[in-house]
C-alpha cells in the first residue's frame, strides 16, 4: 500500500517542520472578516499564489556542513550515505519567507463556504478552543488570555490565521522579506475598505501579530538557532512519521521510534488519514469529513496555542528540590537538577532520551561517545547514535524507574505502554503501539519572547511556545492526549497527577497536590523521591482551531465555487 | 464493439495527468492536477440552461457539429471503504490480525476521464474526431490537457489525436438516447437454436438404434454432440449479441438540432392556429413549410449548444469565434 502525496496540494507547514528546516523566525497573524465575504474571499484569492506548498524545493545552501548542531540529525545520516532527502525533479527553490493560511470555523462562514460543506466539519471545530476550556484544562486561564483571544467574538472573531516563516540573518534577526510581506498583507487589508481587519492584541504591548523564534546561541557565522525553549530543554524528537510524509529511503530511519510499533516490534509510518483528510486512517477507513471531498483532501486541523512558560518558578523549583535531592543522595546540586529535570521530561536537557541514558554517568558517557564520533566523523557511529533520541519502547521499564510513567514525554507517546499484552515474555505476542497509534499529533512551532527578545526571564515576562498541533481529528488526537494524558494520570497508574510540566498544578487542594513520583528499582539501596508541590509552569495564553485546506479548497474558497451545483 | 453503437461513437479514454512535477502558470506554481481542475472549471459549459444563457458564454464543444456530450472528470484515487467485512469468529478460527492494514488500491496519478458521444465519419471515426476537435478548440484542449503525460508531443491535429487514442479504453455500456421506441432488431429463430442440441442428442441415438454404433457408445456421442450443439447456440447468440445496436432514424446532430427547432416552431404554429378557418390553416402550413423547410438539415435550424432557437444571438458569438 502505497501513498503517493500530491505535495503541491498540501500546505507546506503540514509536512514541514519550518523552524527545524531553516525558519527559525515567524509571524502569525489574526484577521476577522466583515461584510458579505465577498472582500474575505478575494484577499484569499490575493494570497493564494504566495501560499507555500510542500512540494520539493532545491536549497541553495544544500552544501551545508554535516552535523551543524549538537544533536545528529537523521537527516544529516541520510546524506552521509547518499541518500537524497527530497529526490525528485525539482523546479522550486526554497523561499525566504513561507506564507500559509488556515481558517476557524467562523472565518469559513463567514468567507461564504456553503452550509453543505459547513455541516460535515467536526463538532470541536465549530466550538473552537475556548468552548473546549473545560476538556482542556483551560479553564482557569481564560481570563489572562491575550486580547485577541479574550475579545474573540462577534465582529472581532479570529476568522483568519495567515501564518509566515522566515529565515534568518547571521545577527540573529529575520531576513528584510519578512518585513515585506508584513507590510504587503496590512496593504491587502487596508486595501480591503474594513471588510479584512488585522486584529491586534497579542502579547502584553497589543501587537498586531504573534512574534516568534527559535532560541538562539552562538554559533559559527554568528547566532544560530537551536531547538531549545525557555525551560532550557531540547524539544521536536518524537513527531510521528506517517505514510507519504519522507521518500522511501529517509523513511526507513525515520520510522524507527516515529512511527508505530508493529506486534513484531518492527516501526512502521503511521497511516497518512491520521494526518491528511481524505486518506486511510489507523482504523482502515477514511472518516467522514466536509463534503465534496475536494474540500477535505489533503487538508487537515490545527490546535493554535499560546503556552506561556513561567521560567523563574521553574528554575526556582528545580533548585530547591534538587537541594533535598541532592542531601538524600549525596550527589552535587548540579547533577540533582539535571537528574530531575531529565525525570520531568523524559530526555536530558540536550534530548537524549533517559531510556538511551538511564544515569547521570549514562548521560555522560553518551555525550563523550557523541563528541568522538563527531571528532572522527565516524558516520556509522553517528547513525548509530542517531537513532537512540528515538528507537527505543517501555517494556523494560513498565515501573518507570528508568522514565517516570507520568514524565511529559511518556505522556505525550506511551509508544508499547498501554499494550494490554505488553508484560507477556514473549514480545511478538503484544500488540505494540496499537492503543497510541491514533492519538498521535504532528507538533509544529516555535518559541517566542524570552531574553533574546526582551523579555525579562521572570515569570511575568513574554516568553513560551506558539504550540501548533496537526492532526486529522481535534477530538480524538489532540483533545484527547491534552484531556487523558497530560490533565489527568489514571492511564499511567499516577491517580490524578496531572503532566508534571504542562499540566494544571492547582493550589490548595491536598488531595490533588500535584507530584511526580520518581521510581527506583527495588532492592538497589536507593529510595523513591517524589516532586511534591509543583507550581504552575505553563499557562495557556489563548488560541483557536483552525482548518488548513489544500490549495484545492483554498481555490473552492477564494473563488466561492465550493458547490457549482 | 460497444464503441460503435446505434450510429453514435461513444469516445471513452483515461488519461494520466503528471504529479512528480510542480508547475507554475499565471502566477500560481502549484501541481498540475490542480491546474487541469482550474482549467476544466473554467471551462463553459453550453447555454443549456437560463444562468448560462445569462453568463452567454459558449462551450467550444459547440463548435463541433457532430458532438452530442462531452464530460471530462478528474479521476482522482479509487476511494477505499474500509476494510471488508468479514464473520468474526470466523476471523478468530484463522487467526486473522486485524491490526494488519488489508491491501487497498492507489492509483499511481490522478486520471482525466474523457468521454464523449459523437457522429462517426471516416474508416476511423475516433481519429477522425479527435483531428476535427482540435481545429476547432486548440486553446481549450490545450489548457485541459497541457499537463498530461505525452502532452509536449502534440503540435497539431494529427499529434493530437497520436496522444489521445492511445489512451482510449472500449466503452462496455454505451446509452443509447435517441432511440424513442425498439429498434427492428432480427430475432433469432427458435428452430434454429434448437437444431444444433437437437440433431447432436438426436443422430448418435439413430446411429444406435439402427445397430450402427453400440448403445454405450450412442449415448455418450449423444451426451458430447448435443453439449457441442449448446456450445453452438451460445456461439451464435453471442455474436449477434456484439453487432451493434443499427442506427437510429435521423439521429445525427444536425438531425437533432434540426428537429428540436422545428418542435419549437410547430408548437407556435399550432398554437397561433387554433380555431382558424381549414383553407386559412392550409395556407399558414404551407407557408410554414416553406420558411421552415423540414428535410432540409441546413435551413433554419437549432445552434449547438444552446437551450432553444431562441438564444441565437449567444450562440452565433459562438458561431463567429468558429470563424475567426
Amino acid at each position: 500500500m502505497t501513498t503517493l502525496l500530491d505535495l503541491a496540494d498540501i500546505q507546506g507547514g503540514i509536512l514541514r517542520a519550518y523552524g527545524r528546516q531553516g525558519f527559525p523566525k515567524a509571524r502569525a497573524f489574526f484577521l476577522t472578516l466583515r461584510g458579505d465575504g465577498a472582500a474575505g474571499r478575494a484577499f484569499v484569492e490575493a494570497l493564494r499564489p504566495r501560499v507555500t506548498t510542500a512540494a520539493r524545493w532545491r536549497d541553495p545552501h544544500r552544501g551545508e556542513a554535516l552535523l551543524r548542531t549538537r544533536a545528529p540529525r537523521l537527516k544529516d545520516v541520510a546524506r552521509a550515505e547518499d541518500e537524497d532527502d527530497y529526490p525528485g525533479e525539482v523546479t522550486l527553490v526554497k523561499p525566504t519567507v513561507t506564507l500559509n493560511l488556515a481558517f476557524t470555523f467562523y472565518g469559513l462562514l463567514a468567507l461564504g463556504v456553503p452550509i453543505r460543506t459547513l455541516r460535515g466539519m467536526p463538532d470541536e471545530f465549530i466550538d473552537g478552543m475556548a468552548q473546549r476550556a473545560e476538556i482542556l484544562g483551560d479553564d482557569p486561564f481564560l481570563d489572562t488570555r491575550d486580547v485577541v483571544w479574550r475579545d474573540s467574538a462577534g465582529e472581532n472573531r479570529v476568522h483568519i490565521l495567515v501564518m509566515l516563516n522566515a529565515q534568518m540573518n547571521p545577527d540573529g534577526t529575520p531576513v528584510a522579506e519578512l518585513e515585506m510581506e508584513t507590510t504587503r498583507l496590512r496593504d491587502l487589508c487596508a486595501a480591503s475598505g474594513g471588510h479584512v481587519v488585522l486584529l491586534s492584541g497579542t502579547g502584553p504591548d497589543g501587537a498586531d501579530f504573534q512574534e516568534m523564534s527559535a532560541v538562539l546561541r552562538p554559533g559559527e557565522h554568528g547566532l544560530a538557532p537551536t531547538n531549545k525553549e525557555h525551560f532550557g530543554l531540547s524539544d521536536g524528537f518524537g513527531d510521528p512519521v506517517f505514510e507519504g510524509q519522507f521518500p522511501p529511503a529517509l523513511e526507513a530511519l525515520r520510522v524507527i521510534g516515529g512511527g508505530k510499533l508493529m506486534s513484531d516490534q518492527t516501526w512502521a509510518p503511521l497511516a497518512t488519514g491520521e494526518f491528511l483528510l481524505g486518506y486511510p486512517d489507523e482504523a482502515q477507513e477514511i472518516p467522514g469529513a466536509a463534503m465534496p471531498i475536494e474540500f477535505s483532501r489533503n487538508g487537515t486541523f490545527m490546535a493554535y496555542r499560546k503556552l506561556h512558560e513561567n521560567v523563574a518558578s521553574f528554575a526556582t523549583y528545580l533548585r530547591d528540590q534538587a537541594q533535598t535531592y541532592a542531601a538524600l543522595h549525596g550527589i552535587p546540586q548540579a547533577e540533582a537538577e539535571a537528574i530531575l529535570r531529565a525525570k520531568l521530561v523524559g530526555r536530558w536537557e540536550d534530548g537524549i532520551p533517559l531510556q538511551a541514558a538511564p544515569t547521570h554517568a549514562d548521560w555522560l558517557a553518551f555525550q563523550e561517545e557523541l563528541a568522538q564520533a563527531k571528532a572522527a566523523k565516524d558516520k556509522p557511529r553517528l547513525a548509530a547514535l542517531a537513532l537512540r533520541y528515538t528507537d527505543f519502547t517501555y517494556r523494560d521499564d513498565l515501573a518507570g524507574t528508568t522514565c517516570p510513567v507520568a514524565a511529559h514525554m511518556r505522556r505525550a507517546n506511551p509508544r508499547d505502554m498501554l499494550d494490554p499484552h505488553v508484560t507477556d515474555p514473549d514480545p511478538t505476542r503484544g500488540d505494540g503501539s496499537a492503543l497510541v497509534n491514533r492519538r498521535r499529533i504532528l507538533r509544529r512551532g516555535l518559541p517566542y519572547g524570552g531574553p533574546s527578545q526582551g523579555g525579562s526571564g521572570t515569570d511575568s515576562g513574554e516568553q513560551g511556545i506558539i504550540f501548533l498541533a496537526i492532526c486529522a481529528s481535534l477530538f480524538r488526537q489532540f483533545e484527547f492526549v491534552q484531556q487523558q494524558w497530560m490533565q489527568y494520570g489514571l492511564d499511567f497508574d499516577a491517580g490524578s497527577d496531572t503532566c508534571p510540566v504542562i499540566g494544571n498544578h492547582p493550589k490548595g487542594d491536598p488531595h490533588h497536590e500535584p507530584k511526580l513520583v520518581i521510581a527506583v528499582e527495588p532492592g538497589g539501596g536507593r529510595r523513591p523521591y517524589i516532586c511534591s508541590a509543583i507550581p504552575q509552569l505553563v499557562e495557556p495564553r489563548g488560541g483557536d482551531y483552525f482548518f488548513m485546506p489544500s490549495m484545492t479548497a483554498l481555490r473552492l474558497i477564494g473563488t466561492g465555487i465550493t458547490d457549482p451545483t | 464493439m460497444p464503441n460503435l453503437d446505434g450510429g453514435h461513437y461513444f469516445f471513452t479514454a483515461i488519461v494520466p495527468i503528471k504529479n512528480d512535477v510542480v508547475v507554475a502558470h499565471e502566477g500560481l506554481r502549484s501541481s498540475p492536477v490542480h491546474m487541469v481542475r482550474e482549467a476544466l472549471e473554467t471551462l463553459p459549459t453550453a447555454l443549456q440552461s437560463p444562468e448560462a444563457v445569462k453568463v452567454g458564454i459558449q462551450s467550444p464543444f459547440a463548435r463541433s457539429l457532430r458532438t452530442h456530450f462531452a464530460r471530462l472528470v478528474v479521476l482522482d484515487q479509487p476511494f477505499f471503504n474500509g476494510r471488508d467485512h468479514s464473520d468474526a469468529v470466523a476471523d478468530a478460527l484463522r487467526g486473522t490480525d486485524l491490526l494488519a492494514p488489508q491491501a487497498n488500491d492507489v492509483l499511481a496519478c490522478p486520471y482525466l476521464l474523457v468521454m464523449i458521444d459523437f457522429d462517426p465519419e471516416g474508416s476511423d471515426p475516433a481519429r477522425h474526431y479527435c483531428e476535427e476537435l482540435w481545429t476547432l478548440m486548440p486553446r481549450e484542449l490545450k489548457a485541459v490537457f497541457r499537463y498530461c503525460y505525452g502532452f509536449p508531443a502534440v503540435r497539431d491535429a494529427k499529434t493530437f489525436a497520436d496522444f489521445l487514442l492511445p489512451c482510449q479504453v472500449e466503452t462496455t455500456m454505451p446509452f443509447n438516447d435517441y432511440w424513442v421506441g425498439a429498434p427492428a432488431l432480427p430475432t433469432l429463430s427458435r428452430w434454429w437454436l434448437i437444431a444444433p442440441p437437437a440433431l447432436g442428442v438426436a443422430l448418435p441415438l439413430l446411429a444406435a438404434l439402427l445397430h450402427r454404433v453400440s448403445w454405450p457408445a450412442g449415448l455418450i456421442l449423444a451426451l458430447v454432440l448435443g453439449l457441442a450443439g449448446l456450445a453452438v447456440d451460445y456461439g451464435i447468440v453471442m455474436r449477434r449479441g456484439a453487432r451493434p445496436l443499427p442506427a437510429a432514424p435521423d439521429a445525427t446532430l444536425r438531425h437533432v438540432l434540426k428537429a428540436l427547432c422545428l418542435q419549437q416552431a410547430f408548437t407556435r404554429f399550432a398554437v397561433a392556429q387554433q380555431g382558424a378557418a381549414p383553407q386559412a390553416r392550409g395556407a399558414a402550413f404551407r407557408e410554414f413549410l416553406a420558411a421552415h423547410r423540414p428535410a432540409d438539415l441546413d435551413g433554419p435550424t437549432q445552434a449547438p449548444g444552446v437551450i432553444s432557437a431562441s438564444v441565437i444571438s449567444a450562440s452565433a458569438v459562438g458561431a463567429s469565434v468558429v470563424g475567426s
